[in-house]
């Protein structure tokens, strides 16, 4: 998910960077408003909680170990311009010292995950959470649903940054310049590790985190809720379930390409026809604010776009042959096949590990 | 702005502070004259720490009055500059973790930190840091970051922070917790050397066997409230005193001659945190 | 329960917990592998840090401006030679950068040869799929493009104290709020580092039953959530130290630069080398220098 130099082209940078830039701005003047002197150490200790939490391996179902951006966390606890702040500097400093993430990509990746994730996140906390209160069951939910969609939101748009690419930037010979793959390879490549991996290590971490903090310490979380009703502690509370976060997920997963479809060919997913037809061709221009495209398909992407429509039968409904179809299949089968086999697996070692332990004889 | 020179450093009238629902301190009055050499003695959450941000204008009380070298130390006050930064360069605090006060890049952006924000001219800033770099025996550490340091080095350069405003009221907290015996040997040369530019010095801690050597008075505290002041050596005296407020354990004894003696019998108290079954 | 179990089990229960520390711990060493370097006397080391900055993140933007893979190895070549001349260990650059670069990207960019429309080049036998002279082009571009700015902006970082990046900053108009939350941030990621590594030192030696995935989950958002309620009373603490020393708010710094006529010097070396190649980066034609089709 860090774009390293390299991938994306020097016009791409400059745009993101320009689109990210106003978001700062706003951002810091937001906060000194509302932090006064306390800005400068809150966001300081917060980025540093950040870049250390990256590099933390969130156990996932199945068990494999994932890293989680930990924007989820930050955006509950601190509100989206704290967040996209905090989460900002840790990737300037990944980029600058450690080399994670580029530097002429550092608008490119702050964007995707600090500025577009921290929004995201906030949403999808306030509206799951609206009115819950403080350690309501709901909350983990929210958080971790926030986390989850604010991480696929970012990898989105960084496949789409990848997918223009070669659309935009060839040599003389057509050969591409910067990222390769186009958009319909682009999107379901990222979107499949995003939707299993990356995204259930940041549900995990942001929905177990305002656990714990309902728990020890939930002063922290009323911050971002302020619509919270009072606690009342005489409630005697049941223990709380991942269930419905699981529940909520499947339904994410269904329902993110379900929209996609309803509104029509998303943008970035212009098939090779779409290049090719005129009125969509004009579609396009307006949506990437005036830039046209080229006007003849490259090939690969006509080629490629056969790779995912092919198993769709032609007597199929003419919309089931589009790329965009083909990348939300191929994303939902993969995401559901990773988890089913991740499962199988750790409950077939479970198994295993729980005959041995039951048949050694205890000393 | 400059602020008179006065009888008392502080003078404190039924001082009551918060946290949520623990109060740290309670009702506290007291006075403490300019030039004086204080440690406060208390068990931890007895608020001692409390009292040191209260003096350093960092808490403010809920209830009663603080006045600095005559001057009301309120939330207000602060808010005027002038006011503010006198009052900053008069009194200085050192943290008991080094780490919190080590914010900057490198030591020498640490001396810095302060007289800049007081606006002091650069070309004066840079001559302090030297001397005081110098006089603290750090000057070979200025270019290094604090994360590079041992616990003695953050101690020293955590001190150098703060003296290079040469202030006239000194807190420290904790100043020898976690240090090496060496380091620990270091700090209390500092502070039992009655030259130093500080004049009145107030030291919280809860290691006994310096306090001889640091103050000439004592204050000790005990769940917000003052339990007794006296002279070092009368404090040191009162068993049952230091054994209620948990400054010494049941089996810890002082001798006639000064020191102190461990015995190896088992505890006279048992307290419980939890009731028996 | 039998010895050999519990060994099994606490290897199992703890991976996340001992690929955690691993992480953090090689985080410490890398950035004190940095510090060391950065104190050596080489070329780069010598020069002030804003001409670094401003040189080095030129070549940077050069490298991603180039239509050409002459001008992109040609850079990557002065990079190679700039770190050699400022004591850069090349067997720890080709370790650390290089070969990870050409795994990551290269596993990449395997794809592209086949995939890329154009003039075959190659078919492999038995699998009868044919490389195209536009893959292999693209496949070069990107990795050779990683390489060369993966190298550059490694050896800023590389031979520049932190604390002189960090005011070398200030001279791209990064603002002063900025530059200081910075660097409070590399010095609170030490503090926090040690506290997640202690934590989870002490979890190893805890850990000695066997754990399912709901526990190992709730144990790692547990350590968060932990870490995070130190930060936010760390950062409470820093904000009272600061304010103690006079901070209302508004940072000042020092600026302690003096341009040395070797800086004046370097400075307009890099001014000719970025302009040379940003011209050799636009002309397509070069193109057919290493054109392999």
């Amino acid at each position: 998910m860090h774009i390293p130099d390299g991938y994306l082209s020097p016009e791409t940078c400059a745009v993101l960077y320009a689109a990210a830039a106003p978001f700062w701005v706003v951002a810091l003047r937001r906060i000194k408003r509302l932090l006064n002197t306390r800005m400068v150490p809150l966001l300081s200790v917060f980025a540093a909680f950040s870049f250390v939490i990256m590099m933390f391996n969130i156990p996932l179902p199945g068990g494999t170990t994932g890293h989680a951006i930990g924007v989820g966390i930050a955006a509950v606890v601190l509100g989206p311009w704290g967040s996209m702040l905090a989460i900002s500097v840790a990737l300037l400093i990944q980029a600058l010292f450690f080399g994670d993430g580029g530097i002429t990509a550092f608008g490119a990746n702050s964007f995707n995950m600090a500025i577009v994730g921290s929004l995201v996140a906030t949403a999808v906390y306030r509206v799951v959470g609206r009115g819950a209160e403080i350690t309501a069951t709901r909350r983990v939910a929210a958080a971790g649903l926030a986390g989850y969609a604010a991480i696929n939101a970012a990898a989105f748009l960084a496949s789409i940054e990848f997918g223009i690419q070669p659309l935009l930037f060839h040599d003389a010979s057509g050969a591409p310049l910067y990222a390769p793959y186009p958009l319909a390879i682009a999107i379901p490549a990222m979107m499949i590790g995003h939707l299993t991996i990356a995204g259930i290590a940041e549900l995990i971490a942001a929905g177990g985190v305002v656990a714990y903090l309902q728990r020890s310490n939930p002063s922290l979380l009323k911050f971002t809720a302020p619509d919270a009703p009072e606690l009342d502690s005489t409630r005697v509370r049941t223990p709380r379930s991942m269930r419905p976060l699981w529940i909520g997920l499947a339904a994410l997963m269904i329902l993110t390409p379900l929209g996609l479809l309803a509104a029509g060919t998303a943008w970035g997913e212009w098939s090779a026809n779409d290049l090719a037809d005129p009125a969509a061709r004009e579609h396009i221009t307006t949506v990437s604010q005036g830039q046209a495209p080229p006007s003849a398909p490259p090939e690969g992407l006509a080629r490629l776009s056969e790779i995912w429509t092919a198993p769709i039968p032609d007597y199929a409904p003419a919309f089931l042959s589009s790329p965009a179809v083909g990348y939300v299949l191929s994303a939902m089968f993969g995401s559901g096949l990773v988890i089913l086999v991740t499962t199988f697996v750790g409950w077939l070692f479970g198994r295993r590990r729980e005959k041995l332990t039951t048949t050694t004889p205890i000393e | 702005m400059e602020l008179a020179a006065t009888k008392y450093a502080f003078e404190l009238a039924d001082v009551t502070y918060r946290y949520d629902e623990i109060t740290a301190l309670d009702g506290l009055s007291l006075q403490i004259e300019s030039g004086r050499r204080i440690a406060v003695l208390g068990a931890n959450g007895s608020g001692k720490s409390t009292l040191l941000r209260l003096l350093d204008g960092l808490y403010f009380p809920d209830k009663g009055t603080i006045k600095s070298f005559g001057e009301p130390l309120t939330e207000e006050a602060m808010q005027d500059e002038e006011f503010a930064f006198a009052f900053r360069r008069r009194v200085a605090l050192v943290f008991q973790n080094p780490d919190v006060q080590l914010f900057n890049p490198t030591v020498f952006d640490e001396v810095a930190f302060g007289p800049l924000q007081l606006r002091w001219e650069k070309s004066d800033i840079r001559r302090r840091i030297d001397e005081t770099l110098e006089s603290l025996e750090i000057s070979h550490l200025k270019d290094r970051s604090p994360h590079r340091l041992s616990g003695g080095e953050k101690k020293r350069v955590a001190l150098a922070s703060v003296l290079i405003l040469e202030p006239e009221v000194l807190l420290m907290d904790e100043p020898t917790a976690a240090l090496d015996p060496k380091s620990r040997g270091h700090v209390i040369d500092f502070l039992a050397d009655r030259s130093n530019a500080a004049r009145t010095v107030i030291t919280a801690t809860h290691d006994l066997d310096i306090i001889e050597d640091i103050a000439d008075h004592c204050l000790v505290f005990e769940n917000g409230r003052l339990a007794a002041d006296g002279t070092p050596s009368a404090i040191l005296a009162d068993h049952d005193l230091l054994e209620r407020t948990n400054l010494i354990h049941a089996h810890r004894h002082r001798h006639p001659d000064g020191s102190f003696h461990t015995h190896p019998h088992a505890h006279r108290f048992h307290e419980h945190d939890h009731e028996h079954k | 329960m039998n010895k050999t179990t519990s060994a099994k089990s606490r290897r199992h229960s703890g991976t996340f917990v001992e690929r955690t520390l691993t992480g953090l711990v090689r985080k410490t060493e890398r950035a004190l592998f940095a510090e060391e370097i950065a104190r050596a006397d080489g070329l780069l080391q010598r020069l002030d840090p804003r001409v670094k900055i401003v040189g080095l993140l030129s070549l940077v933007v050069t490298v991603t401006l180039s239509r050409n893979l002459f001008t992109i190895l040609s850079v990557f070549a002065l990079g190679v030679i700039l770190a050699v001349l400022s004591k850069v260990p090349v067997r720890e650059l080709a370790l650390r950068i290089w070969l990870s670069a050409l795994f990551f990207t290269g596993a990449i960019a395997v794809p592209v040869l086949f995939i890329t429309a154009g003039e075959p080049l190659l078919r492999i036998p038995l699998i009868g799929w044919t490389i195209t002279a536009q893959g292999l082009t693209s496949a070069l571009y990107l990795t050779s493009r990683v390489e060369a700015t993966a190298t550059l902006s490694i050896l800023l970082v590389l031979c520049t104290s932190w604390s002189s990046v960090l005011k070398g900053l200030r001279v791209l108009h990064v603002p002063v709020v900025f530059v200081v939350i910075l660097g409070m941030t590399y010095r609170y990621i030490f503090v926090i580092l040690e506290t997640a590594r202690d934590m989870f030192e002490a979890r190893r030696s805890r850990l000695v039953g066997r754990l399912d995935g709901r526990e190992r989950r709730h144990i790692a958002a547990g350590s968060i959530g932990v870490l995070l309620t130190k930060s936010f009373y760390l950062h409470h603490e820093v904000f009272l130290a600061m304010q103690s020393r006079g901070f209302r708010g508004e940072v000042y710094v020092l600026d302690e630069f003096a341009m040395h006529s070797r800086d004046w010097l370097a400075l307009a070396g890099f001014a000719v080398l970025v302009g040379a190649a940003v011209w050799l980066g636009r002309q397509e034609s070069l193109q057919t220098l290493l054109n392999l089709s």
